[in-house]
């Protein structure tokens, strides 16, 4: 039935706050996408913003963008600058290998690319990002991450849902479940579809046991963003005449056979579609955008990859702007396989750096001169770093024992990095950071505590953390 | 190759030691071994695991579904609705059983005979009619989390899945008996007796292709952990789907709630370990067939005959048999083991050690030296010298799998002699038959040479762990192999011989007829005495039947039972938990199993007369899909995080009379739709409200939106696109639909899917077809008993302007069109008729003529053009009437 979710949202809050009703839960389910925060709607009618209010604590943050680095970037010839790597290139590799994807091991292979240090805070970062080098005293970058799988679909749901196999829901399902959106005619988890979906598919963005509405909406880069957001009816009369004809059918209906919650519900959510025949085109018609800004994202550049990501982060502040709780971008296609360099690390790395920078710095100081960045967590990472040894001569393999992330905005330490790999940026040796603790950080900031976000399913209590996941305090102004 | 038994680790730090430590307080707490865990008490005090109550009513009161519902109704001081109107219930009952709309005209007749005979006589062309397996079959498919791929990176595809499916649709209509049902899920493969339709095909095999619905990933970095998620989700189903328990809740530690332990679940476990996939062959073996034994006897004699007429064809051939005699008897012909080497399977000794799992390798081994060659069409000698497994002799088209013992990798190298054309030889490690690269792809080694070889596997990154080695003369075997996932590629005139396997710490194999091109016999040099036989031969020969169809399927592999892995990690392995089923039930005793995996016992025990738990919990289900709440509404757990049920008496009477009635889920259904429970109305009422707002005692019927495969199938219905054509290979969904990502499948199909019912589209995992995942399809991950019904824009979006929809409302204004129609108001009746199963209201036909002039006027048509119909067509599908039944 479709107040299913009702006893387990029950569970979720803890008996603390007063139970819906089954006809307060249907109505509420009408309101689409903002249906899940049970906590909003019984506290404050389903709508408005939400922000703060009904938290576990406080929130310091509203809102989440991940720039999700598909394949793995070589985090050693960006962020995690290693002399002794650099010094030692071209001999064997002095410590003890881990197996690999494709056990293809060469010797000590250093940065190519010159590393310099940044800004006040002097962060370490490769000239491969010299836009994003001006952004240094932003990020909080944290060099120690660690993963639990070395090949890219386990390690995808991993990093996505907190569990290395298919079926749990997304990070951004979990924060939409949570929190819900402050824009009634949004979705509360948007992926912006650069082109590439990851190795495990679709399901990276899925809301798993959770409602379906949290689910990540793919928006597609080209033509239209949504599946069947455009009318199809392309005479106003006649699309008004058919929206008054189905209202009028429907409330007869209703008249004539009785109340059902369950159809009411259906109602409101098919005018809720109709509105978003309307803002979500909207949405992303750039034109009311200075050229000046267009530019700064990139989306005059040369490489379409870069006017491609340009777009994507562009929209990113649209969306964040109006509301959606979780954007997610994936990667536009540069065609060396994204960021999975296994060989022609020297062509490949330098594209995929061309594409994402000049756009992620723009984004940056966009969402810093509309006071966004205050309240908007910017998360860049991929599945895990690359090895610090060659795969054959020209590559780089998986390496999930420590790699870089940097997290901006949203009450994270700006100007400061944590952790840190051996001398060769092989394996995290100080501070090691688990994606269970980045993700439990996440929701701390967003005022949710990661032990009490829980929806029960198979039996037992579900969370995003599984049984793990520290904040991680350090990391927090 | 990455050492296993090494995955990633990531219990590194000081954060995840208090981790560790916390668990290891809880397994102190509640050990493994059932310490500080009262499983008897458990049992005792929850409900799921009593024996069925025999229902207490009068002698002249005989017990109905009314009568149980009434009385608690009557205790609350509340009255059952009216019955609902003779158009609304039918409609419901198609729905419900059929998952389509009644036809005007069947719509019409019983409005004007709504008798209780017409009501039964509904029932029943419902219940023998081939839709209603079709509807059905679906509730089930979710429950074994049926897909066609794998999912994981690349989806790979799951060949012949489908047929699954058809067999489930024959087995709903067919009303098989539900423990009939269960026990071929279980042990289908096993059965003495196996159920033949009439091909001949068996039917009871079929039914384990559930067990390989689970997701699978690529290269893995370790297999062993790899088996106990793939083992977690199969016990899960078996958990779930059969007994309505969370049994795979007790992998890590004893349930936290049920009287099931931790070793119950590795119990169960030793018998899924002791099973292994195969794409087992439906068609009746041939073996004994005369066509096959001519055809192979036939060769044999010829190569008898041959070898002995005819002059030597290469002198090289006397010259090696006279200084090596011995190595070319039927015996001894892989020579000398040496120190180090280890017999694994022989040919020469083919009553051990082997395991058939389809017909081509016969009933013995081919003993040569000369054999002739199933790769030419012209028959020639050549030498296989020793005894072989040979798939080719009684014709190429011959196909099948020969699997080894399972066997402990002791020996770092394996040793296979063997020769062959488009077969391959595969190592399965850990049960891991996804076996590709880039990890395991040294563990598949195709074979195409007609001449004896050795292939030798590394198996160093794998000592000491459990392997079987499959040599495989067969389609549509090797999921994950790229080369398979077009069907024309796929060989069907291959053959394969395997004379030894041999365990070895020598990288070189043992010493045998090595080391030259060896002689052939051309077709030529054959004596007539040969040539004679010929005709005859190629006859045998071309009688013989095209290789069966296969599908994914349970074999037995040796039985072996598991360790108990304590916290639930496969590194740190407990004591052994002998095969047996949950002591709740069936007691702590192993159980005596006969041979293989033990899977007939444990359907046995599975079917006892004294577990209540498979009869309550489909009984249950099927209450679930008649009313959309189940008795108990936690239709997959029973158990103590499960729903009590609101009848627990009825509940129980259902059971047994179930169990009375055959197993027969027709009979359940039946005895639930006559009721007037199932047909009263669905309207709300001020004193139901207050007194029962959930509905949970029935005061009225619920209305429930329509399932994914309703909405769509629906709409193929009232346009008149609806194809009756059963079963068959599923129709891909449409490119344009689906987000581009690896794996996505080559075929397109059409926006209509051919007008072929929801069930028969391509379920893939990483691809599903996005209307009905809109509406809610469950994702195949694990058993959905109860699926969510969702309410998201999505779902409005798809009908208001998805191509499908739109192509269906002109395809239904064009039919309507083309019908004869007295007047206007005739045309929007049997337009109503046909969406709505009632003729439209005064109010109603006044508010769609004025639609229908104002839509004439803004499009510049006539109301003797489709456009007008079409936009109110459009309309009508998108009025919650439709896609809700009340």
């Amino acid at each position: 039935m479709s107040y299913g979710p009702a006893s387990d949202l029950r569970a979720a809050l803890a008996g603390s706050r007063p139970t819906p009703s089954r006809r307060e839960v249907l109505r509420a389910a009408a309101n689409g996408f903002a249906m899940l925060p049970l906590a909003d709607l019984v506290h404050s009618g389903g709508g408005g913003n939400s922000h703060g209010g009904n938290r576990h604590h406080p929130a310091r943050a509203k809102n989440v963008i991940f720039l999700y680095m598909d394949g793995g970037p070589s985090t050693v010839d960006l962020f995690d600058y290693k002399p002794r790597l650099e010094a030692d290139h071209g001999k064997p590799f002095a410590m003890p290998m881990e197996p690999t994807q494709f056990q293809n091991n060469g010797n000590t292979l250093g940065p190519r690319w010159k590393f310099r240090q940044r800004g006040e805070s002097g962060q370490w970062i490769s000239d491969l990002l010299p836009h994003l080098a001006t952004q240094a005293d932003r990020l909080c970058v944290i060099r120690s991450v660690v993963a639990n799988f070395s090949e890219h679909t386990n390690a995808n749901y991993f990093l996505h849902t907190g569990h290395g196999l298919q079926g749990r829901p997304s990070m951004g399902a979990w924060i939409g479940y949570g929190l819900g959106s402050d824009n009634q005619n949004l979705p509360s988890f948007v992926v912006l579809n650069g082109g590439l979906v990851p190795p495990g598919g679709i399901d990276c963005f899925h809301s798993g046991f959770l409602p379906p509405a949290t689910q990540g909406s793919l928006f597609r880069m080209a033509g239209d963003p949504l599946a069947n957001i455009r009318a199809r009816e392309q005479n106003p009369t006649l699309q008004r005449r058919k929206v008054d004809l189905v209202q009028a059918l429907d409330s007869a209906g209703l008249t004539n056979e009785g109340g059902a919650a369950e159809i009411e519900a259906a109602i409101r959510n098919h005018e809720l579609a109709f509105a978003m025949q309307r803002d979500v085109p909207e949405l992303t018609d750039l034109s009311n955008e200075s050229p000046r800004l267009l530019s700064m994202y990139g989306l005059d550049d040369d490489y379409e990859q870069t006017r491609i990501y340009g777009r994507q982060c562009l929209l990113a502040r649209r969306l964040v702007e109006r509301g959606v709780r979780f954007v997610e971008l994936t990667c536009p296609n540069t065609g060396f396989d994204r960021w999975d360099q296994h060989n022609k690390l020297d062509r490949g790395l330098p594209k995929n750096c061309h594409m994402i920078d000049q756009p992620i710095a723009a984004l940056l100081t966009d969402l810093e001169a509309r006071g966004l960045l205050d309240e908007t967590i910017v998360l860049f990472g991929g599945e895990f770093g690359r090895t610090p040894f060659a795969q054959g001569s020209n590559g780089r393999d998986h390496n999930p024992f420590g790699f870089t992330m940097w997290l901006a905005g949203g009450g994270f330490r700006p100007g400061t990095s944590y952790g840190s790999t051996d001398d060769y940026g092989y394996k995290a040796v100080e501070n090691p950071v688990e994606i269970h603790d980045i993700h439990a950080t996440i929701l701390h900031q967003l005022g949710i505590d990661h032990e009490r976000l829980t929806y029960r399913f198979g039996g037992r209590d579900l969370r995003l953390t599984d049984v793990y996941g520290h904040v991680l305090a350090p990391l927090l102004a | 190759m990455p050492r296993h038994g090494q995955p990633v680790r990531r219990r590194l730090f000081a954060a995840s030691l208090a981790i560790g430590a916390l668990f290891a307080t809880d397994l102190s707490a509640q050990g493994a071994d059932g310490q500080g865990f009262d499983l008897e008490e458990r049992r005792q005090e929850h409900w799921a695991w009593q024996q069925l109550q025999t229902a207490k009513t009068a002698p002249d009161a005989p017990p109905t579904v009314d009568g149980f519902i009434r009385a608690r109704l009557t205790a609350t001081g509340l009255s059952p609705a009216a019955p609902a109107a003779p158009h609304t219930a039918l409609r419901r009952l198609w729905l419900d059983l059929v998952g389509l709309p009644p036809a005007p005209e069947t719509v019409r007749a019983f409005v004007a005979d709504p008798s209780e005979a017409a009501w039964n006589a509904q029932v029943d062309v419902l219940l023998d009619s081939p839709q209603f397996g079709e509807r059905w079959a679906r509730h089930w498919l979710d429950l074994v989390r049926y897909a066609e791929t794998l999912g994981h990176e690349f989806d790979f595809p799951l060949p012949n899945a489908w047929r699954y499916r058809d067999y489930v649709i024959r087995a709903f209509n067919a009303d098989l008996p539900y423990d009939q049902f269960l026990r071929e899920h279980v042990a289908g493969d096993l059965l003495p007796e196996p159920r033949r339709n009439e091909n001949g095909e068996n039917e009871s095999v079929q039914a384990t292709a559930a067990w390989w619905f689970v997701e699978q990933t690529h290269s893995p970095v370790d297999a062993r952990q790899h088996q106990a998620d793939r083992i977690d989700n199969q016990i899960d189903v078996l958990g779930k789907a059969m007994l309505g328990m969370t049994v795979a809740c007790a992998r890590c530690h004893d349930h936290k709630f049920d009287a099931i332990s931790q070793a119950d679940y590795y119990s169960l476990f030793g018998f899924v370990k002791s099973s292994r996939y195969v794409q087992a062959p439906i068609a009746p073996a041939d073996t004994t067939s005369p066509t096959y034994r001519d055809a192979r006897a036939g060769h044999h004699r010829l190569a008898q005959i041959w070898a002995s007429t005819a002059a030597p064809a290469n002198p090289r051939w006397d010259t090696l048999q006279r200084a090596h005699p011995e190595r070319w008897s039927a015996s001894t012909a892989i020579g000398a083991l040496r120190a180090g080497d280890r017999m694994i399977a022989s040919a020469a000794t083919p009553d051990t050690g082997w395991h058939h799992t389809n017909d081509a390798f016969g009933a013995a081994p081919w003993r040569g030296p000369w054999c002739p060659d199933p790769t030419s069409d012209k028959p020639e000698l050549h030498l296989l010298p020793g005894a072989f497994w040979h798939s080719g002799i009684a014709g190429r088209r011959r196909e099948g799998t020969l699997a080894t013992d399972t066997f402990e990798i002791s020996e770092r190298y394996l040793h296979v002699r063997a020769a062959g054309r488009q077969a391959r030889l595969v190592v399965i490690v850990d049960g891991f038959h996804v076996v590709r690269d880039p990890i395991y792809g040294g563990l598949n080694r195709r074979v195409d040479r007609a001449e004896p070889q050795w292939f030798t596997f590394d198996l160093k990154a794998w000592l000491g762990r459990p392997a079987v080695l499959h040599c495989i003369d067969q389609v549509a075997h090797d999921i994950g192999d790229p080369i398979y996932q077009k069907e024309s590629n796929w060989p069907t005139d291959g053959w394969l011989a395997v004379a030894a396997v041999v365990g070895s710490d020598d990288e070189e194999p043992p010493p045998a007829e090595l080391g030259l091109r060896l002689p052939y016999r051309p077709w030529d040099t054959a004596p007539a005495a040969v040539q004679q036989r010929l005709d005859g031969l190629a006859a045998a020969q071309a009688a013989l039947p095209a290789p069966s169809p296969t599908l994914p399927a349970l074999a037995d592999s040796s039985g072996s039972d598991e360790q108990l892995y304590i916290r639930g990690n496969h590194r740190t392995p407990g004591a052994r938990q002998p095969r047996r089923f949950l002591s709740a039930l069936a007691g702590n005793e192993p159980m005596s199993i006969r041979r293989g995996s033990g899977r007939l016992e444990l359907a046995d025990a599975i079917l006892a007369p004294d577990n209540p738990l498979p009869t309550r919990t489909i009984v249950n289900r099927i209450w679930h899909h008649l009313f959309g709440r189940g008795l108990s509404r936690s239709v997959d757990n029973l158990g103590v995080l499960g729903d009590p049920p609101t009848h627990p008496d009825l509940l129980d009477w259902l059971a047994r009379d179930f169990v009375a009635h055959g197993w027969s889920i027709k009979h359940t259904i039946r005895r639930i739709v006559r009721s007037a429970t199932y047909r009263q109305s669905s309207r709300s009422r001020t004193d139901g409200e207050r007194t029962d707002p959930a509905n949970l005692l029935l005061h009225r019927q619920n209305v429930r939106r329509l399932e994914a495969e309703a909405v769509r199938d629906s709409l193929l219905a009232v346009s008149g696109e609806l194809q009756n054509e059963l079963y068959g290979p599923s129709i891909p969904i449409p490119h344009e639909s689906v987000t581009h990502a690896r794996g996505k499948p080559r075929r397109s199909g059409p926006i209509d899917g051919d007008g072929r019912r929801s069930v028969y589209l391509a379920v893939r995992r990483n691809f599903m077809p996005p209307m009905l995942h809109a509406f809610d399809l469950p994702t195949p991950f694990a058993p959905v008993g109860r699926r969510s019904v969702s309410n998201v824009p999505a779902q409005a979006l798809t009908l208001l302007n998805d191509p499908f929809v739109h192509l269906m409302c002109e395809r239904w204004a064009d039919r309507l069109l083309a019908a004869p129609a007295a007047d206007l108001e005739a045309r929007i009746s049997q337009a109503w008729q046909t969406a709505f199963a009632r003729a439209p209201r005064a109010d109603e036909l006044q508010r769609v003529r004025e639609f229908l002039r104002a839509a004439v006027a803004a499009d510049g048509t006539t109301i003797a053009d489709a456009a007008p119909w079409r936009a109110l067509l459009h309309c009508l599908v998108n009025t919650k009437e439709f896609t809700f039944r009340r």
